[in-house]
């Protein structure tokens, strides 16, 4: 015979579905969500790794000056590789911007069609879909560059773009001001070739079997090369941070978004366990009869246990099967949001099951089975008596007698529900610290995009670039001459330009993300770096030092990008200096520390643009823009997951607050039916039930947000150092502070009306009635 | 004999508030006797009928039933001989409130490896056609009648009863006192009742009266009487 209990289990459903309802909404909701992010994460994985043969992608590219002509292509494919044109023209677009045009490519780095056609005529083109996303461009529309009008055709991903970083030196990519495209064959022709880029893929005929082989490999190459052309770019697929950037950011976010996964799943275990706790002292008669009849302990911890698990279970499969066909498409969309994929197929994720299904019913089973197997510890005749106190003492806590009758009874209904409000507070907690990271991230990026200006060493840094070309290990002396050259053709007239030298190292601390470090040479009367440095003197900027947690007097050991050699620096003081991550020491001594000549220089601090330096030899331009850009990424790549956590944290704060005030109200309907029968009127019943609930949720969202603030900032700093690059400082604006603070309590307040309503509700016959 | 006690303390609390509840109780039941403990309040006789269904313990003494001793047992085996053994019926009928008449009825039938009829049971408890409601839909009577038939469904040898009339009026009462007549005539299962009522002793086979923990009297009635006889 079938336990004829668990008949209750679906009335029992049906009689409280409103409870029930949100609960399964909830933790579906969360499941399918998570489910979605898993295996859209394990699909797009996938899809990235499978690119790189599907699409056919580089194993490198190089630049050249000039075209590269048939003997030296013989000449250069003798060394393994065969090489690819990649030709491109890059056009400013009409609204700012850049759009860097290739050639349909038909065999190297091959063109996924994410939507459309590819172009066919002359005035058609193809463009990134990111980009086209982020500039809200559809197919079918125009294009205006400074030289032509363009025809969208199709939206494409280039497998050799999967992150949009217009140049391999960025410490960010733009996908906003920055965006590839292809044209066909005709219209590319029609380029002038006084404006293009000669860039030449390469794949290897055997492909190195190792990383470190790998590297030797395109040494070598690069040093074959620079004896047969003219090089201005040379970058082996292993360091294209255009390729390489996504695979190693992708599934970043996975350990936290499973955190957080966990933390609510076992919140809402407990708001379970604290549902059954107050079915069983609601039942305890009942339960001390069946007891008494011969019902073991065991059969009525499953069937109290049934009902969350069935919950739960329901949840987990159609959350699974809501992630699989809904959800993964939100969550794919936010990868799509970040970076410039190919289309991907999904793929099983037994993992995401075991996590998303096996994991909360296991939780679940065991946070129930514990708080019910403490309940039930209890003897038939204390079920019967409904006396279900665990502890010995039997008196009431004592209370000053002058203290208020009110006071008094709300003290005693936080001692009696205790529990509820201790699940309450961790789950204001939780809640909390997901809105404020929400609220925080938005507001820390403002924060930084509106100080860099008062930050900035100057309103330009010019980074000079020298030629790959110029530049050869084996003929120092030829090396000499094009640096003599180098050093006549940078000089500018510019009355505001101070020279700087500069050389980037690496950062050799394996706890974070490795991130390169720019050592200024400066001069020793910089105008634009407020420092006095002597010979010995190794200062690093306070971005630097705060986001390795660095102080005066430490040692830090940096290496070589490319190479094994390390140095190591004592730090002799810290620079205030936010935007970047660098070091300073005196020009003399960085030009003698890596042997880059006497007097040579690296660059220009200036506040005026400089004019009369050929762009050929500006590398990069620190201005503004180009400090906004890891910040500027982030909040189109995040914005709207940010705004999607925060919108998640006020629902489950809400839900939760919901759940435990109405079980408060329910384990007290009794009294509060008693209340109305003594003539209480139903706003002075509100007081006692209410105001106590209020408290605590007050309380607890106010003292909760200093903690937070202190937590969010640790997760904050943890994710700079292991995901990002740069240095965003952790400044939140006041409002944030307001905004969860008020949210919590509009949140509450919209709970506390619904409470009302539900005092309102409690019948006064229900005191006098058999509780059947 | 079926179920013998002998020498049964109980006390309750500690130093001030110290209470002897029970001071040595010697008490023999034949099988299928139908036994009425009388007593006015605090005499001990629900603490008794407690300690004889294994819900409470003793603090000395030794309780035997068909040749089991109960002292002897754990928690686990105490269920494993009231699951067997009893059924229980309270003054309060602690149904289960979203379970039908019938259904509650199986929640004892399922403890059983050999139940009673369930349909013939609903018949002779009057429920029949009322199998399809919900506890709060029937009158006090009719749940203390579902009560009855969820205790008596796994026909255990004792049914025990603490003041299974205390909540009734007088008709009702009588009605239930009648329907425990015929279980206990149908079924032959030893009936243990506790009440306050003195009218109810007259029906029983035999009457204890308990008064501050003691026995004060222990008889075995000749000629007793209907249910429906009963005045009070």
């Amino acid at each position: 015979m079938k336990n004829p209990l668990n008949k209750r289990i679906l009335r029992e459903i049906k009689d409280d579905f409103g409870k029930y309802a949100v609960i399964f909404l909830l933790m579906l909701f969360t499941i399918s969500f998570i489910s979605g992010f898993l295996v859209a994460d394990g699909s797009m994985i996938k899809a990235y790794n499978d690119s790189f043969e599907k699409y056919n992608v580089e194993n490198g590219h190089f630049a050249t000056e000039n075209e590269i002509k048939k003997l030296q292509k013989r000449n250069i494919e003798e060394n393994e590789i065969v090489i690819n044109k990649q030709y491109y023209v890059e056009q400013h677009l009409e609204n700012e911007g850049i759009i860097r045009i290739y050639k349909n490519r038909k065999s190297v780095n091959r063109v996924c069609l994410m939507e459309g056609k590819f172009p066919e005529g002359k005035n058609e083109i193809a463009i990134d879909r990111m980009f086209a996303d982020n500039r809200n461009l559809k197919v079918g529309q125009t294009i205006q560059t400074d030289e032509e009008t363009w025809k969208i055709t199709g939206l494409v991903a280039l497998p050799d773009y999967s992150c949009l970083f217009a140049d391999n030196n960025d410490t960010m990519f733009d996908a906003v001001n920055f965006g590839v495209a292809v044209v066909s064959d005709e219209a590319f022709q029609t380029f002038d070739k006084d404006h293009m880029t000669f860039v030449y893929a390469w794949k290897y005929n055997k492909e190195p079997e190792n990383e470190i082989r790998e590297k030797e490999v395109s040494e070598d190459l690069m040093d074959a090369l620079n004896s047969e052309v003219t090089l201005t770019e040379f970058v082996p697929r292993f360091q294209n941070q255009a390729i390489i950037f996504t695979g190693d950011d992708m599934g970043g976010d996975r350990a936290g978004v499973i955190v957080i996964f966990y933390i609510i799943i076992v919140i809402m275990a407990f708001v379970f366990g604290i549902t059954s706790t107050n079915t069983i002292e609601k039942e305890a008669n009942v339960i001390g009869t069946l007891r008494a009849s011969g019902y073991t302990r065991k059969e009525l911890i499953l069937h109290y246990m049934y009902t969350p698990l069935l919950v739960t279970l329901i949840s987990a499969i159609l959350g699974n099967i809501l992630g699989y066909t809904v959800m993964k498409h939100v969550c794919a969309a936010m990868y799509y949001g970040s970076y410039s994929l190919t289309t991907y197929v999904t793929v099983w994720n037994g993992e995401a099951f075991l996590l998303t299904t096996v994991m909360p019913i296991v939780l679940m089973m065991l946070i129930n089975f514990l708080i019910l197997y403490k309940k039930m510890r209890l003897s038939p005749l204390k079920f019967i008596r409904r006396d279900l106190s665990e502890n010995k003492r039997k008196k009431a806590m004592n209370l000053n007698p002058a203290m208020k009758f009110f006071a008094r009874f709300r003290l005693r209904v936080i001692f009696q529900n205790s529990w509820n409000y201790v699940v309450m507070v961790i789950g204001i907690f939780f809640a909390n610290v997901m809105l404020f990271f929400g609220l925080m991230m938005p507001s820390v990026l403002d924060n930084y995009q509106d100080r860099i200006t008062e930050s900035m060493i100057c309103k330009y840094q010019y980074m000079l670039n020298m030629p790959v070309s110029k530049m050869d290990d084996t003929y120092k002396l030829k090396t000499m001459f094009h640096a003599l050259t180098f050093e006549r053709e940078v000089e500018t007239e510019n009355e505001d330009a101070e020279k700087f030298s500069a050389y980037t190292l690496k950062t050799t601390d394996e706890s974070a993300m490795l991130e390169d470090v720019l050592i200024y040479g400066i001069e020793k009367n910089s105008k634009y770096i407020n420092l006095k440095l002597g010979d010995d003197d190794f200062y690093i900027s306070s971005a630097y030092a705060q986001k390795f947690g660095i102080k005066k007097g430490d040692q830090v050991t940096l290496k070589e990008k490319y190479d094994k050699d390390t140095y190591t620096y004592t730090v002799t003081g810290i620079y205030d200096y936010d935007d970047a991550i660098c070091a300073f020491m005196t020009r003399p001594e960085l030009n003698r520390e890596f042997n880059l000549g006497e007097g040579m220089f690296g660059g220009y601090f200036s506040n005026s643009e400089i004019t009369d330096v050929d762009s050929k030899y500006i590398g990069t331009v620190i201005d503004k823009t180009a400090l906004t850009k890891v910040s500027r990424q982030l909040t189109v790549s995040m914005g709207g997951i940010m705004k999607l956590i925060s919108g998640f944290a006020v629902i489950i704060y809400i839900i939760l607050i919901y759940l435990l005030s109405k079980l408060i109200i329910e384990k007290n309907a009794h009294a509060i039916s008693m209340a109305k029968i003594l003539g209480y009127k139903k706003l002075e019943i509100a007081r006692l039930y209410v105001i106590p609930t209020s408290l605590v949720v007050v309380l607890a969202v106010v003292c909760s947000v200093p903690i937070v603030d202190e937590l969010v900032k640790i997760i904050w700093m943890a994710m700079l150092k292991s995901m990002l690059p740069g240095y965003l400082p952790y400044l939140v604006s006041v409002d944030v502070y307001v905004k969860v603070i008020a949210l919590g309590i509009m949140g509450y307040a919209l709970v506390a009306l619904l409470e009302l309503v539900k005092i309102g509700k409690v019948p006064m016959d229900m005191a006098l009635k058999n509780v059947e | 004999m079926f179920l013998e006690m002998k020498d049964i303390k109980k006390h309750f609390g500690e130093g001030e508030s110290y209470v002897e509840v029970l001071k040595g109780i010697d008490l023999s039941v034949e099988k299928g006797e139908f036994c009425v403990l009388l007593g006015p309040s605090g005499s001990g006789k629900s603490t008794l009928l407690n300690i004889i269904g294994g819900i409470d313990r003793a603090d000395g003494g030794s309780i035997t039933i068909s040749g089991e001793k109960t002292e002897d047992m754990n928690d686990k085996k105490l269920t494993e001989y009231r699951r067997k053994h009893l059924g229980y019926i309270f003054q309060m009928y602690n149904l289960i409130p979203n379970l039908t008449v019938r259904e509650n009825i199986e929640v004892g039938a399922y403890l059983s490896d050999n139940p009673l009829d369930v349909d013939e049971l609903l018949n002779t408890l009057g429920l029949a056609g009322h199998e399809r409601k919900l506890p709060n839909q029937l009158s006090g009577g009719q749940q203390q009648r579902c009560a009855i038939g969820r205790a008596i469904v796994k026909n255990p040898d004792i049914l025990l009863c603490d003041e299974p009339t205390g909540a009734l009026d007088y008709k009702t009462s009588k009605e239930i006192l009648k329907l425990i007549e015929t279980v206990n005539e149908k079924y032959k299962n030893t009936i243990i009742m506790v009440t306050h009522n003195d009218a109810i002793k007259n029906m029983a086979d035999r009457v204890v009266k308990l008064r501050d923990g003691q026995i004060r009297s222990n008889e075995k009635i000749q000629h007793k009487l209907k249910a429906e006889e009963l005045e009070w």
